[in-house]
């Protein structure tokens, strides 16, 4: 055989396997959108209704409209946080920093839990009865103790921002201390004899320099931050009402439990609009040409 | 403009010990040279003149004032980093115009003063570039540039030129020292290039392991070594120091070759240095000894002679035009008013 048709040979398995695993799953997704795709009515799979669920989405459903705004303010909460409070973790830990050792070790460890690990032990932790807030604040706040977190909507909420921003800082620590010490320190300690105080080495030297890693860590979260599901499954289900419904448990909910597999297909295709221009800004910065 | 003063300074990291108890009076407008091999703590005390690092003992003076405490910022020195420093994401122009900005220099100022340090380096037609547009020579312009944008009271460079290629380190060198004998602004300049150390200097100080072994004038560290690792580390080629003793007047190398009549008591152990200018060469039997040439190399504009004493080789300088072959005998003479006794345990001069 020529090494020409060679190599296509053993590239062949792979190219089968994504195309299986991702790319039929994905034009058949774009196909049951078009439909009226109803696991409960024989036959609906395959009745072709055009963009009628598209429309039924935008027009007919505010519950789309809330998930769309759950999961833009989760992201944007999540993002945020999770970006600011790794940076000033990655500044005390970078080489120079002043924390740094083992620290950086005992740090990774809310990594090594599972999404669904997270939300189950949050639940647990803010049970309004035998949780760990609720034993915390009976002895140091007694008014906040008998706060049913997880029902109100706006607490509820907020505790799983904290989750996720909890679980994901470790990560994006560890991705921007890399980015730190890829600084040239001399640059660093130029300025400083140059005049400048630490925040403007911070802001004029440090930041800059940064920059390209900074752009990769917030897109990468955003995009995790996007397609949130398992942790809002297992710590509030979507609840209380739809007050945490992001995107992911909105499509979820209705392709499984209430069937209509079309309409969450056409849902499902709607998000793949951001998270394909992320996608796109991300590639842009990593394969960036220096 | 001002004296830079070092008291009694030192710095350890744990047991190790860096810079150990030293003193140095560095005059105003002085261009002061450290010198010495890698490790030596001649970077380690430029870097606590800019408060970069903390002594962990001594004092240090700017002018009137004990900077001790001060951040890098508030001491009023300019620095050139040996990898230059330059801010990748800032034009030539912005690099050089960072420290007055930073100062809070008027805005109107800034653009006529970056012009002209940049004039001074030659560099006026790359302001808009980025520093990894540059050849190395030009980024090392722009550290020079960055540092004399604005008169600070101390100059420091750290290794400037030990990233150019040899031939541009020379113009540069060149270049340095015609600016700064412009500038007339203290400069303490680090290196282990002795000839930089030599050419640039108004004083060097040579260090080792931390200690400031000689400080004088290019002259005096050349011509009155101190010590044997003077002797040795300045010169190229560095000074022939040959192991022997002295007795009746006379030096024997340690295989008892007799070398030179000696104004010297006996002494049973003994290093002799002579540089290789120092060493005359003639024909076989006309010198003082004759010995084997081990090797000779021609370099153009001289010929070097390593020659065999018994077991030690040194290398005699002879003129231009001289040739001769591997094993060739030739004689030898040295010249008396340029010999240096050391004391091989001690390490010291011995004055004769």
């Amino acid at each position: 055989m020529r090494d020409n048709t060679l190599k296509y040979v053993l590239v062949l398995p792979a190219v089968l396997v994504v195309f299986a695993t991702a790319i039929w799953p994905l034009m058949e997704s774009a196909r049951l959108s078009a439909t009226v795709g109803r696991l409960n009515r024989p036959g609906s799979l395959d009745q072709y209704i055009g963009l009628e669920n598209y429309t039924w989405a935008f027009f007919e459903e505010p519950s789309f409209w809330n998930s769309v705004w759950v999961t833009g303010v989760y992201t944007l909460l999540t993002v945020g946080l999770t970006t600011l409070l790794a940076l000033g973790l990655a500044l005390l830990l970078a080489p120079g920093g002043r924390l740094r050792s083992g620290v950086q070790t005992l740090l990774i460890l809310p990594f090594a839990m599972s999404p669904a690990l997270i939300g189950v032990s949050f639940r647990f932790m803010f049970n309004p009865e035998f949780g760990l807030f609720d034993a915390f604040f009976g002895v140091v706040m007694p008014p906040l103790a008998d706060v049913s977190w997880l029902a109100d909507p706006t607490l509820a909420f907020a505790v799983c921002v904290m989750a996720d921003v909890w679980g994901w800082i470790p990560f994006l620590t560890l991705v921007l201390i890399g980015g730190l010490a890829s600084i040239p320190q001399d640059t660093i300690e130029a300025a400083q004899v140059d005049g400048a105080s630490g925040w403007r080495v911070f802001r004029d030297i440090t930041l800059p320099q940064l920059g390209p890693v900074l752009a990769v860590v917030i897109i990468l979260k955003s995009i995790f931050s996007l397609k949130t599901f398992d942790q809002i499954f297992m710590l509030t289900n979507g609840g209380p009402g739809t007050a945490t419904q992001t995107l992911s448990h909105y499509i979820y909910f209705n392709g499984m439990k209430y069937g209509q597999i079309g309409y969450a297909a056409s849902v499902a295709w709607l998000m793949v609009i951001p998270m394909i221009l992320l996608t796109y800004l991300y590639a842009k910065y990593v394969f960036r040409k220096n | 403009m001002a004296e830079v003063i070092l008291k009694n300074l030192s710095k350890r990291w744990g047991d190790f010990v860096g810079v150990d108890n030293q003193s140095l009076d560095i005059h105003d407008k002085e261009f002061l040279v450290l010198l010495g091999p890698s490790g030596c703590g001649k970077t380690t005390t430029m870097r606590m003149i800019a408060g970069l690092e903390e002594p962990t003992s001594g004092e240090i003076w700017i002018g009137e004032r004990q900077v001790n405490d001060d951040l890098p910022k508030d001491r009023d020195v300019a620095m050139v980093f040996q990898n230059y420093g330059l801010y990748p994401h800032m034009t030539i122009f912005d690099n050089i115009a960072y420290p007055l900005k930073v100062r809070g220099t008027p805005k109107a100022e800034i653009r006529p003063r970056v012009e002209r340090a940049a004039a001074q380096v030659e560099l006026t037609q790359f302001l808009d570039r980025k520093p990894k547009a540059l050849s190395g020579g030009q980024r090392q312009r722009v550290a020079l540039a960055r540092a004399i944008v604005r008169t600070p009271k101390v100059f420091l460079m750290d290794e400037p030129l030990s990233n150019l290629d040899a031939k541009l380190r020379v113009t540069m060198r060149a270049e340095l020292k015609h600016l700064s004998r412009e500038l007339k602004v203290t400069t303490v300049y680090v290196t282990h290039d002795q000839i930089e150390a030599m050419t640039l200097a108004d004083r060097v100080a040579v260090m080792k392991h931390g200690i400031i072994q000689q400080l004088g004038t290019p002259d005096e560290i050349y011509n009155d070594p101190a010590n044997l690792f003077v002797a040795g580390f300045i010169g190229s080629p560095a000074m022939n120091l040959v192991r022997g003793r002295i007795e009746g007047g006379q030096f024997l190398t340690e295989d008892g070759v007799k070398l030179s009549p000696i104004a010297s008591e006996d002494r049973s152990e003994v290093v002799l240095g002579v540089r290789a200018d120092d060493i005359n060469v003639h024909e076989a039997g006309e010198g003082d000894i004759d010995a084997p040439i081990y090797a000779f190399e021609n370099t153009g504009e001289a010929s070097f002679l390593t020659v065999e004493w018994g077991d030690q080789r040194v290398i005699a300088r002879g003129d231009r035009h001289l040739r001769k072959d591997q094993d060739d005998v030739v004689g030898l003479s040295l010249n008396p008013d340029h010999l240096y006794l050391f004391d091989p345990n001690t390490e010291k001069r011995i004055r004769l």
